[in-house]
C-alpha cells in the first residue's frame, strides 16, 4: 500500500462525503424539538424544585431564628430513619396521601423495612402529585405543549412533503422517524407509523415493513387494517 | 480520547470578533432557539460532512449533527472566540464522537458479516464506483483506529486541516496530533493491504 493509494482513498472518502446533498432540514427540526423539549423540561424541573428549596430556606431561617434547629435536624434525622430502632414503628408520611391510582402504580412498601420506603415513598408524592399544584401548573402546559406542537407540525410537514409530493421515500422514512422521536405518541403518530411502514415498503425493506405493517393488521392499532392485510398478503410469508 | 475542547497555545493571537458574532454567541449562550437555526444555517454541511467522514455512516452522522447543535447552547459558554465558530463545532462533534463511532462500526460489522451491505448504482460511471469502493474500504479500515487517531486522520487527511488546526480542535499539542496522524497511517496501510490493496 503506497502513500498514493492512501490519499487517493482518502480523496474518494472527501468526495464521497463532500456534500451529499442531505436535506438537513429534518436534523433542524430535531435540534429544535430537542431544545424545546430540554427548556420545557428545565422549567419544569424549577417550577417544583423552587418551591421546595424556599421552603426548605425558610424552614431553616425559621428554625434558627427560634432555636428550634437542633429539634428540626433530630426530627428530620428520625425520619430518614438515623438512629431510631427497628422495632419502632414508620414514621407517617409528612406529605398529604397521593391519590388512589398512584398507590397502586408504586409497589406497596414491604412492612419489615418501611423506614427506608418512607421517604422515597414521599419524595415521587411531592413531585409528581402536589395536591394543590394542579391550577398552577396546569396553565402553562398548553402554552408550551402548543408551541411543542408547532414543532411536531413541521416535521410532519417535512415527512409528508418527502412521501407525498416528493416521492423521496428515503427522506420520508428519516422523516416519519424524526416525527416519532419527537411525539411518539402525538396526534398524529398512528398515521405517521403506517406512512412509514410503506416507506419500508416502497424501499424494499420487506422484514422491516412487514413488522411494521403488523399491528394495523391484526387491528391492534384500529387504523387501515384491511389495507395492512392486503399489504401483508402481497409480501407473503415471512422468510425463515 | 478525551478532547477537552478547544484549547488554544498561550501565544496564540484573539481573534477579532465581530459584534454580530459576539451577539450571536450571546443569544446561543441564552439558549435562544433562533440563534441554534442561525447557526445550523450556516454551519451544518461543514459539521456533517465531518460527521460523516468520521463515522462513516450517513444516519449516524445526522443522530452526531444533531447531538452537536443540542449541545451547542451549553458548550458555547466556553466558547472564547479563540477560534471559528465552525471549528468549534467540529471539536463538539469530536467530543460527542465516541459512542456514535463505536455504534456505526458495529453497524457495519454486522452488515460485513451478514452480507447485507447495498449494491453500488449500476447506473455509475466506473470512476465513481472505484471512488465508492476506496471510500468504504478506508471507512471500514478507520474502523480499527482508536478514535484519537482516527480523528486525527479524517481531519488532517480527509478534511485537509493544518496540524495546528486540529490541535485546536482536540486540544492536544501539534506533535501529539503528528504522532498520532503517522500511527493512523501506518495501520491503515497495514489494514487497507489486508483487503488487497497496495
Amino acid at each position: 500500500m503506497t502513500d498514493d493509494l492512501l490519499k487517493a482513498a482518502s480523496r474518494a472518502l472527501r468526495d464521497e462525503t463532500d456534500d451529499d446533498g442531505a436535506d438537513g432540514r429534518f436534523t433542524r427540526a430535531r435540534v429544535m424539538a430537542s431544545l424545546h423539549q430540554g427548556r420545557v423540561k428545565r422549567r419544569t424541573r424549577l417550577a417544583f424544585i423552587l418551591p421546595i428549596a424556599a421552603c426548605l430556606a425558610a424552614g431553616t431561617a425559621w428554625g434558627a431564628a427560634t432555636g428550634r434547629l437542633p429539634a428540626m435536624f433530630h426530627a428530620i434525622g428520625e425520619a430518614v430513619s438515623l438512629g431510631r430502632k427497628p422495632s419502632e414503628p414508620a414514621p407517617k408520611p409528612l406529605v398529604p396521601r397521593a391519590p388512589r391510582k398512584q398507590v397502586v402504580d408504586d409497589p406497596p412498601a414491604p412492612p419489615p423495612e418501611p423506614a427506608v420506603v418512607a421517604p422515597s415513598q414521599a419524595e415521587p408524592e411531592v413531585v409528581k402529585t402536589p395536591p394543590s399544584a394542579p391550577p398552577p401548573s396546569a396553565k402553562p402546559a398548553p402554552s408550551s405543549s402548543a408551541a411543542f406542537q408547532d414543532t411536531d407540525g413541521d416535521l410532519y410537514r417535512l415527512a409528508h412533503e418527502a412521501h407525498f409530493a416528493s416521492h423521496d421515500y428515503a427522506r420520508a422514512l428519516q422523516g416519519w422517524d424524526a416525527y416519532l422521536r419527537a411525539a411518539p405518541s402525538g396526534r398524529l403518530a398512528t398515521e405517521a407509523r403506517y406512512n412509514r411502514a410503506i416507506c419500508l415498503l416502497r424501499l424494499g425493506r420487506d422484514e422491516e415493513a412487514r413488522r411494521a405493517l403488523q399491528p394495523f393488521a391484526t387491528g391492534m392499532i384500529g387504523y387501515r387494517q384491511s389495507e395492512a392485510r392486503q399489504l401483508l398478503d402481497e409480501l407473503g410469508p415471512p422468510k425463515p | 480520547m478525551t478532547v477537552s475542547g478547544l484549547v488554544l497555545s498561550p501565544t496564540a493571537p484573539l481573534q477579532e470578533a465581530s459584534e454580530d458574532e459576539q451577539d450571536l454567541v450571546a443569544r446561543l449562550a441564552a439558549s435562544d432557539p433562533a440563534a441554534v437555526g442561525e447557526v445550523y444555517d450556516q454551519h451544518h454541511r461543514a459539521v456533517r460532512a465531518f460527521a460523516s467522514r468520521l463515522v462513516g455512516d450517513a444516519s449516524a452522522a445526522e443522530d452526531l449533527v444533531h447531538e452537536v447543535f443540542v449541545a451547542l447552547p451549553r458548550a458555547v459558554r466556553g466558547y472564547r472566540f479563540e477560534s471559528s465558530l465552525r471549528t468549534f463545532l467540529i471539536s463538539i462533534a469530536v467530543n460527542h464522537a465516541r459512542h456514535h463511532v463505536r455504534a456505526a462500526t458495529r453497524r457495519r460489522a454486522a452488515i460485513g458479516r451478514l452480507a447485507l451491505e447495498p449494491e453500488g448504482n449500476s447506473q455509475d460511471p466506473e470512476q465513481i464506483q472505484r471512488r465508492k469502493e476506496l471510500a468504504s474500504l478506508l471507512t471500514r479500515a478507520l474502523d480499527s483506529l482508536p478514535l484519537d487517531q482516527r480523528v486525527a486522520f479524517v481531519l488532517c487527511e480527509v478534511e485537509e486541516r493544518t496540524s495546528r488546526e486540529v490541535a485546536e480542535i482536540t486540544g492536544v499539542p501539534e506533535g501529539t496530533v503528528r504522532t498520532r496522524l503517522h500511527h493512523a497511517k501506518k495501520k491503515l496501510r497495514e489494514a487497507l493491504s489486508q483487503e488487497g490493496l497496495g
